[in-house]
């Protein structure tokens, strides 16, 4: 993941810009944001729901949702850390809908980019690993996704998720657990 | 020997419509359906005009079975299908009460929300909110539409009936599946989002029609400096 | 800790407070586990390139579905007169005003044509195509239709038959999806 700091592109519109120009009325403008962002935490809604299908429609249903509270993103230059958190509450209510049946159908189908170049091996522990993920609540998948598949730091997901890193650590040492005992489980 | 010149013009008068019928299926169908299939929707088109169920749909089906590329047999299965749903409809609306008996638009509108799922009763639940014959026909349509959402069609006809029992007006009635779609998009399964709708129609049924519907929304507001 | 907890340090390990050559000899195979279990984790990107007309798509519709309240009335005279024995469903002249402006938007990456068939042009293929729009893989048609019932389906290179992703579909009795506007 990247700053919040917009388009990083020479002459393209700040995303406030796109934000005040959407707000005025302008509303094709929102497909820049849209294209700009789609995939930026496509990755996270994927491991987070255990398929690209499913990333594919919470990312879908949070920029649509994103569109009508757009009045109410108090920073338009933030608009993609606002949208995060729009996402990341539809990850969680998919994750309290479909509880029941989440685990093995969601972890089987093989998410976007398995399928090129990882050997049989390779993409198994994948696949075993996402499931064993799947099998975590919510919060303990997200601090593990968040930290070792985006890569930010526990200062940074703290910033994000408006917690401390002692409750972070916490969660992601039981993580640790659980997945060990999954995939032992497993094995 | 009037009443009997008079009963031969009726005669030839529903001779003339019925051949008109038979010219105007051949003529709708030309170059875009077998001629297998014209026959077969000529013949059931002429069952259908004796049993006041609508043509439009089975001509539909034949020319879309042939745009498709769809082998002769297969379209006169599917053209059957649908003239068997328009029937199930048809018996459906009128089971639902003696009012005066459902017209093509209604029968189409049911039976096409067979095809979407529903049931013949479900059908004649409909029917019997007791609303005019186009609110009826809006409801139909809608309630298919929402089962074509993946709302169960329980709790599609629930929602449509308490919306067609609260008063609502046409245009709030087609309103439904998109207000589906937007309860969908913030997590809630079908089911849910057509449950929520239905317990906020059946509490303006309660109290009374809705008022008369205001101007669109205006776009979002930009916000405060 | 029971028998299925990592040790806090290879806890730190996993964290990356540590490595692998910092843990005691006794931790060293429970360590290489740890970073096995890492080794596992997928971090390929993930593409999903049809969310954007997917989202503006589902934008307009909202946005048609909001216009249409007020041209309601008029759909059960339009639709009732359109359908009486096999006559074309068109709107008689007076209710022409009632038509429904709808577009419809399909991305297909690597399609050459793209065009909509459906009840309202006798499932034509040829009758509707649609154009470029904006990126290359986007493809958009602005139609009138009359209200009430339509079925439809988006045609790919004049032979691959698409049923519309954002709207309520059903099965079209050939093995295939119609999509469904309700006007």
């Amino acid at each position: 993941m990247h700053p919040e700091t917009g388009d990083p592109r020479r002459g393209a519109p700040s995303d406030g810009e796109v934000v005040r120009a959407v707000l005025a009325g302008d509303r094709e403008r929102y497909a820049v944001l849209v294209e700009r962002y789609r995939d930026r935490y496509a990755r996270y809604a994927a491991r987070m729901l255990g398929s690209s299908d499913a990333a594919e429609d919470a990312v879908q249903d949070a920029f649509v949702r994103a569109y009508d509270q757009l009045a109410q993103c108090q920073d338009p230059n933030k608009f993609v850390g606002w949208f995060f958190l729009i996402l990341r509450n539809r990850c969680f209510a998919e994750q309290r809908k479909s509880r029941s049946h989440v685990s093995l159908e969601a972890a089987s189908s093989v998410p976007t980019g398995d399928r090129s170049d990882a050997g049989t091996e390779t993409a198994e522990r994948r696949r075993a690993l996402q499931e064993a993920l799947m099998g975590l609540t919510a919060e303990q998948r997200e601090v593990f996704v968040l930290k070792h598949v985006e890569g930010l730091s526990y200062i940074q997901i703290a910033e994000r998720l408006n917690t401390s890193v002692p409750s972070l650590k916490m969660r992601m040492h039981r993580a640790y657990d659980k997945l060990r005992e999954q995939l032992r489980d497993h094995a | 020997m009037r009443r009997l010149g008079l009963l031969v013009l009726g005669l030839v008068a529903v001779a003339a419509t019925a051949l008109a019928a038979q010219q105007s299926i051949a003529a709708r169908l030309s170059g875009r359906a077998s001629p297998e299939i014209v026959t077969l929707v000529q013949d059931l088109g002429s069952s259908a005009a004796r049993r006041g169920l609508p043509i439009d749909p089975l001509i539909q089906k034949a020319i879309e079975g042939n745009a498709k590329g769809v082998p002769s047999e297969r379209v006169a299965t599917a053209v059957r299908l649908v003239y068997a749903q328009l029937d199930t409809a048809a018996a459906a609306l009128r089971s639902a009460g003696p009012n005066s008996p459902p017209d093509t638009v209604e029968i189409a509108a049911g039976g096409f929300a067979i095809t979407a799922g529903l049931r013949g009763r479900d059908i004649a639940e409909l029917a019997r909110t007791g609303r005019p014959a186009a609110a009826v026909t809006v409801g139909l349509r809608v309630a298919g539409t929402l089962a074509a959402l993946g709302v169960p069609p329980a709790e599609a006809v629930t929602l449509v009936s308490a919306s067609l029992r609260g008063g609502q007006a046409p245009g709030d009635l087609l309103a439904l599946p998109g207000r589906v779609q937007s309860e969908m998009a913030r997590g809630a399964t079908p089911a849910q989002a057509a449950a929520g709708l239905a317990r906020a129609a059946a509490a303006q049924a309660r109290h009374g029609p809705p008022p008369h519907p205001g101007p669109p929304p205006h776009p979002p507001a930009p916000p405060h400096p | 800790m029971t028998k299925h907890e990592f040790d806090p340090q290879v806890k730190q390990l996993l964290d990356g407070e540590l490595t692998l050559a910092d843990l005691p000899a006794e931790l060293r195979q429970e360590g290489e586990e740890a970073l096995r279990l890492l080794a596992a984790v997928d971090r390929e990107p993930v593409s999903l390139p049809a969310v954007t007309w997917r989202v503006m798509a589902t934008l307009e519709r909202r946005r048609q579905r909001r216009l249409t309240w007020l041209l309601a009335p008029a759909l059960a005279a339009a639709a009732a007169l359109a359908l009486w024995l096999g006559r074309p469903a068109n709107p008689p002249a007076a209710a022409s005003s009632a038509m429904v402006t709808v577009r419809f938007v399909l991305v297909a990456p690597g399609a050459h044509q793209v065009s909509v068939a459906g009840t309202f042009n006798r499932w034509d293929p040829s009758a509707t195509p649609l154009v470029r729009s904006g990126s290359a893989d986007m493809w958009v048609a602005t139609l009138s239709l009359a209200p009430g019932q339509h079925q439809y389906a988006f045609v790919v290179d004049g032979v691959r038959w698409v049923p519309d992703p954002t709207a309520p579909a059903i099965d079209d009795g050939f093995g295939r999806r119609n999509s469904v506007l309700t006007l």
